[in-house]
């Protein structure tokens, strides 16, 4: 019986072990050796080391020593670079949109993370370290975004970026219209069915916010006895007219982008980012005066009417007009080749290669706010690293390690040893009686899906996602 | 390339950042101004213009055989009329200077719907995917095709220079053509008008939909499990019928043609499109991705003694005896896509073309893309190069192997003399994303590098 | 949830009977008495009067007055609690929001109540209107609640399950032909499920359903104050915009109230602990199959669980045109019957729920299985009694066997964990079911069509040899059987171990069954063994929590 109580040991063992691929090691230091660094802003340098400790990166030179029980990853004829940000995405969010009114500033994707969506673990195999997480885009003012880092195997409240400032969702153009869907028999249409509502719209909204502040001052000034309402809907609107929040708008003609600067004018804040932002180049030295950032896909083109006249050189135009650019996914597949998307800004008007990989790496960083902290490989800034096996920008590259603020989240040496627990795992568990299929009987299993229906790109619009 | 680059970035810590912009402004207007110098005044016709071409002193992928490192192509009356080192320039010929550049055969894309759709999303008007009902086998692609979509121009300068274009929908959605990406009518740029009939082969599914084409999200009344086998049971013995009924008639037309005492077969044309299908002369393309699916794709294909080939494929590999019995070849269009499965691993469908490769299943690798992206053929192909497949099998994924499969090995998909001049010149390997073509043949007719997207960046560039 | 307007059922025809003893006392004798309160009673007596329980010890003696029951060989427990139900609410049991299953991903939208909104002064549509009051839905007559009396259950917290706030829940006893017989306690909390309204209104995504809760909830705030301001001095102030629907928040936010979250995974929970946090609310969670991956935050927020017993297993058929399971799905099924044992080691207060659970008989053996899993069996009672009644704040009047608490009692015949619990009397406010123990059939017995029979075959009484197959190391044991009719005796022998006896032994043609516990390493380790015999040889099955083994053997000479 003492041989049996080690296997029902073991068996427990088994079943109770924890789903995290990679086990979060010490997150005290890690060394990263011999490395060809690029580092994002001071070029790329060529054998170098990197340590990282308590999560920061401290040191970068050559021939580091490993402090006593550091991480060592021999990185010899690799490549590093910042960890990837991608700066519009709708991953590991159990809910995108909130379509039953035009304005729902009141939602926020904070509510909605699931940190057990394996999407997390597939971008970090790209390379993908933060993400800007997003309400979709089918209300002209949608909710507020949370800018993560995808710390797989941590709980959920470890991703959001503590410091990151807050955002909202705004859009513009087809989705908030409504307008390619055919409308559902029974349902009324929902005002704005145009792009001149739509602005409208938006004016309404901060109008009714600047009135509902006024309310709260008339208040606090003793002016009325009844304390006013805690709006939901306006307080966000409140803090972008105070500059506190900051506004990433979906949108593709380059008019309709331009009315909502204008319209950010009069209101006196500033657009932090116009998203997708297809025909931003046609308007680059409008964009380019008022400080906005744009965050755009680096190609992607003629899925709908209104990116017909999308452009590759988008990305170059607008940063020869010094705009910061960034290059998003919004798209669970295509978030894992952000490096491949950077690499072709280099082939569309010949974007330097440094600043290319800024466009997936300190830009988005700038445009969310989070740049003191990550966004490119300095000291002082968090361990947000990845090791290639290759050039990033080469199609033959492959992820080998990601890691944020020094612990690593992928690797793909423990992948392969991750299949086969799983393997293992599936054998034993599958024995059991819960598990077995009834004798006789038994409801219908799943109808198997051929393709995963998981490219949550905008309100599945097929902004991102589209093929 | 990795040197140019570094020497970029050593003039970037010299010089200020306005010089620099004027760096790379100068370097772009130079670019611009030899691709125009090259095409002359042809712009006007983009269809290029015809002529003896040597292409000198380039690296050669000739993808059949050795790269030659230092040779010339010679292109003369559309096809590749010489290659080799010490190859003699014909007199006449205009020369371009392969110095630092790398010749490559036009990559081929096996499953688009190039030219049949415009502008998917809310432009029906523009869509011409999908016939009504669900057997349409003599509904024609090559008779769908814009010519004229923005899409052609805007695939091509990326060095894909052929591709497959079929119908969608239904279970037999129609017929596919294979096009080269140039011509003003669909018979100009036609390779093969009728090359083979897209089946969506019947698979367990929800909704209203039979597998394959269209997704589920308008697709009909929910149906559980065993409804969706029952229904996929079902469409494949009508799937049969069809084929049975498409034998009979032209059995009777045959006993027709023989003995015209006999009363005269009514004419049906959807089942005589069928004709060299069921004959086994040409293939039925079939949509298929499970293993199951394909592994029933494969005894249809041996029971009813077709030409089959695998579209989609993801778990090809896994089928590879079945297919491999049946002389299946795959299409494999899932590079860019998410693994289904939550416990599949990462690179569960980067690593499928390697896997493919190593059970000696023969496949090549597709966008699957509508048309707008099938531009990106080549990264396609060389994610699966990162993921076990040799660089060289990525290139001939591309080239030579979509080619084989598509019953054009003699004529495309290397640089041998012979074959039709699609060639494409690039600064270096053109899987990789960051390369830049600099010249095109397409039926050895030298394209002006323009698109719908160079025009738009010339009317916005300079904007201020 | 209407019920009011059901038509009233038929009764069902009934095998309780009960005999009234309001007045008169009534004395159960020479019973095992689990008190849960204090010690177990090996042998005693528990006295009734007037519907309350009036003595309870080894040594009292049954009053001259009193009836007399004679409880040999029975235990008495405190009734049992179940703490989420829709019983007496007449429509049919709607599955709880996320329950049973994963709830990944986005829920779906629960069915909107189909009920005309009734003109009133609340300004939210249904599915978000609090002031639904559960005991105001109640169907009269006891009846209704046979089956759930007949397993041993006297207590049930009550709500209807539509919407986002489900309305505000009852604990009833399962006995009384009027409402008011019934209510123990009414309202007992605000019910909240994370789903959407299914109506095409606000809200149509979970995102929605987060902020208009959130909305709600300041509202109900603000509108406190403001009545509480405009009460004591209306002059010069603008008159409350009365809301029904916000008033009946009022003891929510002011923490009066608990609020229930039905939630199973670990992120809704989560989720729900994030608002209790956020709005300071008296927190509970329903459903809780993923509360143990949790279980620190539940003890440091003190919030207590209301965990289903309808624990996942695999309902659906193999096919080799279906895909395997998800490794996840597999392993919540192995995980789940062990998070109770998780939940008391961590110190977390929670009461056991049907959770819908389609058999009802399914509570007690799966409570039995969170025993096999790690559980104590004390604890398991207390968290259907004494611990049920605590959450639901009865415990001074229910949950324990006390003098001077609510006569509910459960009288249980054989393992209450086990196949064969039976329970030949249930007491509720003082009234006494009888319940006959069914003739059963003897198992197996289908196929041979001869029902009544005493099975036939050969005696399996004897010594068996056998091998069990351990993966890596097989095991060797001896099996001693004494057959007697279809009843099986004996132990089971194994070296390390020595001897076990065996427990529910059960014979029936050539199949046998029976449950042990053998020890080792100071554990205890449940398992249930069954075969089958054919001429000298044995073949079977040996089964625990930890999964299922083969053996065979043969008979010794």
């Amino acid at each position: 019986m003492k041989k049996i109580t080690v296997y029902f040991a073991l068996l427990f063992l088994l079943l109770s072990s924890l789903r995290l691929p990679v086990a979060a090691q010490s997150k005290n230091s890690v060394l990263i050796k011999n490395a060809t660094v690029m580092t994002a802003v001071k070029g790329t340098l060529e054998s170098t080391d990197i340590l990282v400790e308590n999560g920061k990166i401290t040191k970068i030179g050559k021939g580091l020593a490993a402090p006593a029980g550091a991480n060592v990853i021999d990185a010899t004829g690799k490549y590093v670079t910042p960890g990837i940000i991608d700066c519009h995405s709708h991953s590991m969010l159990d809910a995108i949109n909130e379509g039953a009114f035009s304005v729902t500033s009141m939602t926020r994707t904070r509510d909605m993370l699931n940190p057990t969506d394996i999407t997390i673990y597939r971008a970090l195999a790209g390379g993908v370290t933060s993400a800007n997480l997003l309400h979709g885009s089918a209300n002209s003012i949608g909710g507020q975004n949370t800018t993560v880092k995808f710390k797989w195997g941590h709980p959920v409240e470890d991703y959001p970026i503590a410091d990151a400032p807050p955002g909202i969702k705004f859009a513009m153009g087809e989705n908030v219209r409504q307008t390619t869907q055919a409308p559902q028999p029974g349902r009324p249409l929902r005002y704005p069915r145009t792009r001149q509502g739509t602005i409208q719209t938006m004016r309404d909204a901060f109008v009714r916010a600047r009135d509902y502040k006024q309310s709260w001052d008339d208040f606090k000034a003793g002016k009325t006895k009844v304390q006013p309402r805690t709006d939901l809907e306006l307080q966000p609107l409140v803090e972008v007219l105070e500059g506190k929040r900051l506004v990433h708008c979906h949108g593709y003609r380059s008019d309709e982008h331009l009315n909502l600067m204008l319209l950010a004018d009069e209101f006196g804040f500033k657009i932090a980012t116009l998203q997708h932002g297809l025909e931003a180049y046609k308007i680059a030295p409008e964009i380019a005066k008022r400080g906005t950032g744009v965050s755009i896909f680096t190609d992607s083109w003629g899925y709908k009417l209104e990116a017909y006249d999308a452009i590759p050189y988008n990305a170059y135009i607008l940063w020869k007009n010094g705009v910061n650019v960034s290059i998003n996914s919004d798209s669970d597949e295509r978030m894992r080749r952000l490096n491949l998307d950077a690499a072709k800004v280099e082939k569309y008007g010949g974007v330097p290669e440094q600043d290319a990989l800024q466009m997936i790496t300190l830009n988005p960083a700038k445009q969310l706010g989070i740049d003191k902290r990550t966004g490119s490989i300095e000291i002082g800034k968090d361990g947000d690293l990845v090791v290639w096996s290759d050039h990033p920008f080469s199609v033959f590259s492959r992820v080998e390690t990601t890691l944020i603020e020094g612990e690593v989240y992928f690797d793909r040496k423990k992948d392969g040893q991750l299949r086969l627990d799983m393997a293992k795992e599936r054998e034993t568990l599958e024995k059991l009686d819960v598990n077995k299929a009834p004798a006789t009987g038994g409801g219908p299993p799943r109808i198997p899906a051929t393709t995963r229906q998981a490219e949550r790109d905008d309100a599945e619009y097929g902004d991102g996602g589209h093929r | 390339m990795k040197a140019k680059v570094k020497s970029q970035r050593a003039k970037l810590k010299m010089q200020n950042a306005k010089c620099f912009l004027y760096l790379c402004l100068s370097v772009l207007i130079c670019g611009s101004i030899s691709v125009h110098a090259q095409n002359d005044g042809a712009e006007q016709n983009k269809t290029g213009r015809a002529g003896t071409f040597a292409i000198v002193g380039a690296r050669i992928v000739t993808v059949s055989g050795a790269t030659i490192e230092n040779g010339t192509v010679v292109i003369k009356d559309g096809k590749i009329a010489a290659v080799g080192a010490g190859v003699a320039v014909p007199a006449g010929a205009e020369k371009i200077d392969g110095k630092g550049l790398s010749v490559f055969p036009g990559m081929i894309d096996a499953s688009t719907n190039m030219g049949l759709a415009e502008i998917t999303l809310g432009l029906a008007a523009s869509v011409d995917l999908t016939e009504v009902g669900d057997m349409n086998a003599d509904a024609r692609a090559i008779k769908g095709i814009h010519p004229h979509s923005a899409h052609v121009n805007v695939t091509r300068v990326n060095g894909i220079t052929t591709v497959l274009s079929a119908p969608t929908g239904g279970t037999i959605s129609g017929q596919a053509a294979i096009i080269n990406l140039n011509g003003s009518t669909p018979d100009e740029m036609a390779v093969i008008k009728d090359f083979g009939l897209v089946i969506n082969f019947p698979s367990v599914a929800g909704g209203g939909g039979r597998g394959g084409g269209g997704g589920g999200r308008f697709g009909g009344p929910a149906i559980d499990f065993n409804q969706a086998v029952q229904r996929r049971d079902q469409a494949v013995e009508d799937l049969k019928k069809i084929f049975r009924n498409a034998e009979a008639y032209l059995r009777a037309k045959a006993a027709y043609a023989r003995d015209k005492a006999l009363p005269y077969p009514a004419t049906d044309q959807k089942l005589e499109a069928m004709a060299p299908y069921i004959h086994g002369e040409k293939p039925i393309i079939f949509s298929a991705e499970r293993e199951r699916d394909i592994r029933a794709v494969a005894k249809f294909v041996g029971e009813m003694k077709v030409k089959g080939i695998i579209d989609g494929g993801q778990e090809a590999w896994k089928a590879a005896d079945d297919l491999k019995k049946n002389n299946i070849p795959v299409v494999y269009t899932h590079i860019y896509s998410l693994p289904v499965r939550e416990d599949d691993a990462y690179d569960y469908l980067f690593e499928a073309p390697s896997k493919m490769q190593a059970a000696g299943v023969k496949f090549c690798i597709s966008t699957g893309n509508t048309g707008s992206e099938v531009r990106d053929l080549p990264y396609h192909a060389g994610i699966a190069g990162a993921f076990g497949l040799s660089k060289d099998d990525a290139l001939k994924s591309v080239t030579l192997y979509a080619a084989e499969i598509l019953g054009l090995g003699d004529k495309m998909g290397s640089i041998d003399v012979g074959k039709i001049a699609n060639i494409v010149v690039a600064d270096g390997n053109i899987l990789e994303s960051r390369t830049k073509i600099k010249y095109l043949f397409i039926n050895g007719r030298l394209l002006p590098l323009t698109s719908r997207h160079t025009e738009l960046f010339d009317s916005f560039k300079d904007r201020k | 949830m209407r019920s009011k307007l059901f038509l009233p059922l038929v009764a069902a025809i009934c095998s309780f009977f009960a005999i009234s003893a309001n007045a008169q006392s009534y004395a159960i004798t020479n019973a095992r008495i689990v008190t849960v309160s204090g010690a177990t009673i090996e042998k005693g007596t528990v006295v009734i009067r007037n519907g309350l329980i009036d003595a309870v010890g080894a040594n009292i003696t049954a009053p001259a007055d009193a009836q007399v029951f004679d409880a040999t060989g029975l235990t008495v427990y405190p009734g049992f609690f179940d703490t989420l139900t829709n019983l007496g609410l007449g429509a049919a049991p709607a599955a709880p929001a996320g329950g049973g299953g994963r709830g990944g991903g986005p829920v779906a939208a629960a069915p909107a109540s189909a009920a005309p909104q009734p003109t009133s002064n609340s300004n939210y549509p249904a599915g978000l209107r609090p002031e639904e009051v559960t005991s105001d839905d109640l169907r009269a007559g006891e009846a209704q609640f046979e089956a759930n009396r007949n397993a041993g259950f006297t207590t049930v917290l009550s709500v209807g399950r539509t919407g986002i706030f489900n309305g505000q829940s009852a604990v009833i006893n399962l006995a009384g032909e009027n409402v008011s017989d019934m209510v123990i306690k009414s309202p007992f909390a605000e019910h909240i499920s994370f789903v959407t309204l299914g109506s095409g209104g606000y809200p149509q995504s979970l995102l929605g359903t987060f902020a208009a809760l959130r909305q709600m909830l300041y509202d109900a705030q603000r509108l406190q104050e403001w009545e509480k301001a405009y009460a004591a001095n209306p002059k010069g102030m603008k008159r409350p915009e009365a809301d029904k629907s916000l008033e009946a928040l009022f003891p929510i936010v002011s923490g009066k109230m608990p609020v229930v979250f039905n939630a199973n995974t670990e992120r809704e929970i989560i989720r729900a602990i994030d608002l209790i946090k956020e709005f300071r609310l008296n927190g509970i969670i329903a459903g809780g199959q993923e509360a143990w991956k949790v279980a620190d935050r539940l003890k440091a927020n003190n919030v207590a669980v209301l965990l289903s017993l309808n624990f996942p297993k695999r309902t659906t058929a193999s096919s080799p045109d279906a895909d395997p399971e998800p490794l996840e799905t597999l392993r919540t099924r192995a995980e789940t019957p062990k998070g109770a044992g998780k939940l008391a080691a961590a110190g977390v207060k929670f009461a056991f729920e049907s959770g819908g659970a389609t058999a009802i008989g399914d509570f007690f053996t799966n409570a039995g299985k969170a025993v096999e899993a790690g559980l104590s069996k004390d604890a398991a009672v207390r968290a259907m009694t004494l611990g049920a009644a605590e959450i639901l704040g009865v415990d001074n009047r229910l949950g324990s066997i006390e003098a001077g608490k609510i006569a509910n009692l459960a009288l249980v015949k054989g393992d209450l964990f086990g196949r064969d619990k039976f329970v030949p009397q249930i007491i509720i406010d003082g009234k006494v079911f009888e319940q006959k123990e069914p003739v059963r059939p003897p198992a197996g017995g289908r196929g041979q069509g001869g029902g009544g029979q005493t099975p036939a075959g050969p005696s399996l009484s004897g010594s068996y040899t056998i091998n069990i197959d351990v993966p890596g190391s097989p095991l060797s044991s001896t099996l001693n059987f004494t057959q007697s009719g279809s009843g099986l005796t004996g132990t089971m022998v194994s070296s390390a171990t020595g001897s076990a006896a065996i427990r529910d032994g059960k014979v029936t043609g050539n199949s046998f069954s029976f449950t042990t516990t053998v020890v080792f390493g100071g554990a205890n380790l449940d398992i249930t063994v069954s075969g089958s015999v054919s001429g000298n040889t044995i073949t079977g099955t040996v089964d625990s929590a930890a999964g299922a083994v083969p053996f065979s053997g043969t008979k010794n000479p």
